[in-house]
This record gives structure tokens, C-alpha cells and sequence, in this order.
């Protein structure tokens, strides 16, 4: 069974590592975008105006009652038409511009871990001790230097174990990008199964890939999870 | 004999949340080497006006001048906003709950702000910090953790961390009032050494001791007025109103 992994034209040990390699690239680039985005409506959902607060809350709402396969194909497919109708209107020459499923499956998974990660650091922030914040306010600092030196890596503490399992959650969606036709790893081990007519091997070590990235992500977040712990009392 | 400059001077802070009127016009002055106390039962007001003072509590009227810096605030407005920061700096706080910052060292606690506000180099502010922390006896201490050290230990780091500031004055809010009985000592000994070299104090405490014997001033609080106010001797041997009256013979 080791030829059929084998490196090369005889085997698909090289088509799964590329797949392997867009999913971690998926993963990786959605991680900022949604973090950005997570921040940008934790944000708004806590502003003073009330208009900005719906904006926030709606898109929580909305973002959390979409199947994530919907929302893929409503960012694949709507996405892509808008993105050609703009630049159509912009100029009516232009060649039709192609959204490609990387992309695609960047915007929705970050759309999807945005939602979800602005209620993490909603809740992260909440839990902050107004006096430090105070305390850092009473020696002079600006807002800004406020929530950079104190309030933002106080939040990680607390929003480090939910951003965590986000993290899980995304790196498995990624699977969903194959749909559209994304080399992902599941679409990888798809095009081999249907060649080879083997799925129990090459779905069993889909199983072994997916499960060893989660394991290793729950390490080094155990890991991040101690250093931003440091200094807390542990009871 | 000259008079030392004033410092800090508050006029006519009033405060309310809601209808509630807590600050019902408070004027106070604080010339160099003034070491004031503040006393006043539960819900006086004194830490709201404390607040007042560096503006964590925004005034719904008054004024506050530090240093030449000053401002007005009107309606819940302050007027030239853009002074509070330079007052704030000029002003120390020490919180009742210590408030360190959790997520650093000591050092880092008292380096954070020259750093960051003062705009030092590291190696100033961490020598300066350092020798900070060795006059209030926390030399080897200085690579824990605020969690790791005990309440008493605690309030010396925060008073090491508004020293490293340079104050023109600094206030205390109830410094000692989270401390177990056996930690008060410690605080109220490096508090007592600050008002020997001549350092501006203005202090919201409970310890009667502290008040009489270390302060140059107390101030009477009651109801969000200033019910009494002078030399301590002269008010706690000889009280001229009812209510602080009331107030010693309860304390004491
Ligand atoms: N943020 C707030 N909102 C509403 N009321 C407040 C607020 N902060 C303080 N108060 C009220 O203002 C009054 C004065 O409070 P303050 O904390 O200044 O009293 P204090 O003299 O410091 O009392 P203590 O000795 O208990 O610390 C109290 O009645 C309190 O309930
Ligand atoms: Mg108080």
C-alpha cells in the first residue's frame, strides 16, 4: 500500500502534500482577515452609537444562523457577480475578472470566524478590571496606549480558549472549500479515492492529517494559553 | 515667610450621577508639602472627589488647576480637555485595590509609565525604577508577578510606580483599607517617609493615626460638603461641628 503514497507520477503522496498545503495556506490566511474582522464587530457591537450596534449585532446574528456551506456558495457565487458587475461599471471594457475559490473561501470562513470571534472578544473584553485600565488612565497614557499596553493583552487571557476552538473549527471548514473546486486536501483525497477505488486508505488518512493539525494546534495554543496566563494567580 | 507654591487648587467640583448629587461644591488647596487627609464616613463622596481630581471621574461642574494646567469643566464638559493628560501625569494615584497591572512584572509596572507617558529610555527608567523599588523595599522582587507578592507588597509597588512618575503630588485612595491588619504597617511606614521628605499628599484614609499625626491638614467630609477642615490637632482634640464630633467618637 506504500506505492500508492509514493512521491511522483506512480503514486499521490505529491498531489495530497500540495492539497495539504493549500488547506494550511486557507487556514492561515483566514486567521487575520476573521481576527480583523472579529475585531472590527466586537467593536461595533459595543460603540456608543446605536446604529453602529445594529450593525454589529445584525451581522452576528445573520453570520451565526448560516449553514457555512450556504454562506460559501453565497460569497463564491454573489461575490464573484458583484466583483464583475463593479468593475463593469467602471469600465465596460474590462475582461471578466475571475473570483477564484482560494479567495472565496477566504472571505467566507472569515466571515463565518469573524461572527464567532467578535463574541469571543466581546465577552474578553468585558471581563477586563476597569481598574487597570484606570490605572493606566491615572498615569497619563492616551486611549490608545490604554488598549494597546493593557487592555489588549489582557483580553487575550480570556479570549484565547475561544479563539482556539475557532481556530479547530476553521481549519476542518476548509474542507467545505473543495466543493467549489479548491485543491484542497479533501479534494485531494476525493480525486485519489475516485481513481483508486480505495476509500478506506485514503479517507482514513485524510482522518490522520486532519487530526494531526488539530492536535498540534492544541499545543501550541496550550503553550500560548501558559504565556498569557503569566502572573495569574492559578486557584 | 513665604507660603511653598500651590500645587493643586479645586474649585467648587461638583458631581452628580443621575439626580443624585454626590459633590455638592468642594474647594481645596494643596501647597508644596501638604499632606492632607481626607475623612468622611461611607458614601461622603471622598473617592469621587478624589477622582475628580485627575479626571477618571469627569467633574459635572468645576475647576481644577495643577500646576498652572488648568481645567474647567462646565455641563459635564471640560472645557480645554486636552490639559488632562498633562494633569494626570503630574498626579500619582494609589488605588485602594492596588490596581497593578497583572500581566507584567513589577518592574514593568513601574517602568511602564515613564516609558510610555515620559518617554525615557529603557535603561533610565529601568535604573530609576529600580532604585525606586529599593526605597520601598521590594529590591528582590522585582521579576515577580503582582499575584506572587501579598496585599502590603502590593501597595508599595503602586506607590513605587507613581513616584517613578515625578508627581507634583500624589493622591491615595484608602491605601491601606484592602490590606490584612498585619500589612497596614508596612504602607503607612513608607507613606510616613514620603510626607518626611516633603512630598504634596492628598490621602482619603481611615487610619485616625495617620490623619493626626502625619498630615498638615484634615479635611471633613460630609454629605458631599466639606463639613470641617484645619489642623489636625485642633479638630480631633477640639471638634467645632456635631458631625465630626459624631464621626471621631465612632472611629476612634
Ligand atoms: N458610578 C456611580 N454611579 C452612581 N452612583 C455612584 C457612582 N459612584 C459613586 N456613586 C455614589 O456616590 C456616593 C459617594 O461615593 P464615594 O465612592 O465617593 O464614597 P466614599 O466616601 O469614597 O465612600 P467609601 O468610604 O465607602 O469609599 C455614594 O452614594 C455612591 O453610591
Ligand atoms: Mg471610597
Amino acid at each position: 500500500m506504500f506505492e500508492l503514497f509514493a512521491y511522483g507520477d506512480t503514486g499521490w503522496g505529491d498531489e495530497i502534500l500540495r492539497g495539504l498545503a493549500i488547506t494550511i495556506q486557507l487556514a492561515i490566511v483566514t486567521l487575520p482577515v476573521g481576527l480583523f474582522l472579529g475585531f472590527l464587530v466586537a467593536f461595533a457591537s459595543m460603540s456608543k452609537l446605536r446604529a453602529l450596534r445594529m450593525v454589529g449585532f445584525g451581522y452576528t446574528t445573520i453570520m451565526r444562523g448560516l449553514p457555512e456551506i450556504l454562506t460559501l456558495f453565497v460569497v463564491y457565487n454573489g461575490v464573484g457577480l458583484l466583483l464583475n458587475m463593479a468593475v463593469r461599471w467602471w469600465n465596460p471594457e474590462a475582461d471578466a475578472i475571475d473570483f477564484s475559490p482560494f479567495a472565496a473561501g477566504v472571505v467566507a470562513l472569515g466571515m463565518v470566524f469573524g461572527a464567532f470571534a467578535a463574541e469571543v472578544l466581546r465577552g474578553a473584553f468585558n471581563s477586563l478590571d476597569t481598574g487597570q485600565s484606570e490605572a493606566g488612565r491615572a498615569i497619563g497614557m492616551t486611549p490608545t496606549q490604554v488598549f494597546r499596553r493593557i487592555q489588549l493583552p489582557q483580553m487575550w487571557r480570556f479570549a484565547l480558549p475561544g479563539l482556539g476552538n475557532l481556530w479547530i473549527n476553521m481549519l476542518k471548514d476548509t474542507a467545505l472549500v473543495s466543493i467549489i473546486a479548491l485543491n484542497d486536501l479533501m479534494r485531494m483525497t476525493k480525486v485519489a479515492v475516485g481513481v483508486t477505488k480505495q476509500p478506506f486508505t485514503f479517507y482514513l488518512v485524510a482522518c490522520l492529517i486532519y487530526w494531526a493539525m488539530c492536535v498540534l494546534s492544541e499545543l501550541v495554543l496550550a503553550r500560548m494559553e501558559r504565556r498569557a496566563n503569566r502572573g495569574i494567580r492559578r486557584v | 515667610m513665604n507660603r511653598p507654591e500651590t500645587i493643586l487648587k479645586a474649585q467648587d467640583i461638583h458631581k452628580s450621577y443621575g439626580t443624585l448629587e454626590v459633590l455638592k461644591g468642594i474647594s481645596l488647596e494643596a501647597r508644596k508639602h501638604d499632606v492632607i487627609s481626607i475623612l468622611g464616613s461611607s458614601g461622603s463622596g471622598k473617592s469621587t472627589f478624589l477622582r475628580c481630581l485627575n479626571f477618571l471621574e469627569t467633574p459635572t461642574s468645576g475647576k481644577v488647576t495643577v500646576h498652572g494646567e488648568e481645567v474647567l469643566v462646565k455641563n459635564g464638559k471640560p472645557q480645554n480637555a486636552r490639559h488632562i493628560a498633562e494633569i494626570r501625569s503630574r498626579l500619582g494615584m494609589v488605588f485602594q485595590q492596588f490596581n497593578l497591572w497583572t500581566h507584567r512584572t513589577v518592574l514593568e509596572n513601574v517602568m511602564e509609565g515613564p516609558i510610555q507617558v515620559k518617554r525615557q529610555t529603557k535603561a533610565e527608567a529601568r535604573d530609576k525604577s529600580e532604585a525606586l523599588l529599593a526605597r520601598v523595599g521590594l529590591e528582590d522582587r522585582m521579576d515577580m508577578y503582582p499575584s506572587q507578592l501579598s496585599g502590603g507588597q502590593q501597595q508599595r509597588v503602586a506607590i513605587a510606580r507613581a513616584l517613578a512618575m515625578e508627581p507634583d503630588a500624589i493622591l491615595f485612595d484608602e491605601p491601606t483599607s484592602a490590606l490584612d491588619p498585619e500589612l497596614v504597617g508596612e504602607v503607612l511606614k513608607v507613606m510616613k517617609s514620603l510626607a518626611a521628605e516633603g512630598r504634596t499628599m492628598i490621602v482619603v484614609t481611615h487610619e485616625m493615626g495617620f490623619a493626626r499625626e502625619v498630615s498638615s491638614e484634615v479635611v471633613f467630609l460630609h454629605n458631599g460638603r466639606i463639613a470641617e477642615q484645619g489642623p489636625p490637632e485642633e479638630m480631633f482634640t477640639n471638634p467645632k461641628t456635631e458631625v465630626f464630633e459624631r464621626f471621631i467618637a465612632k472611629v476612634m
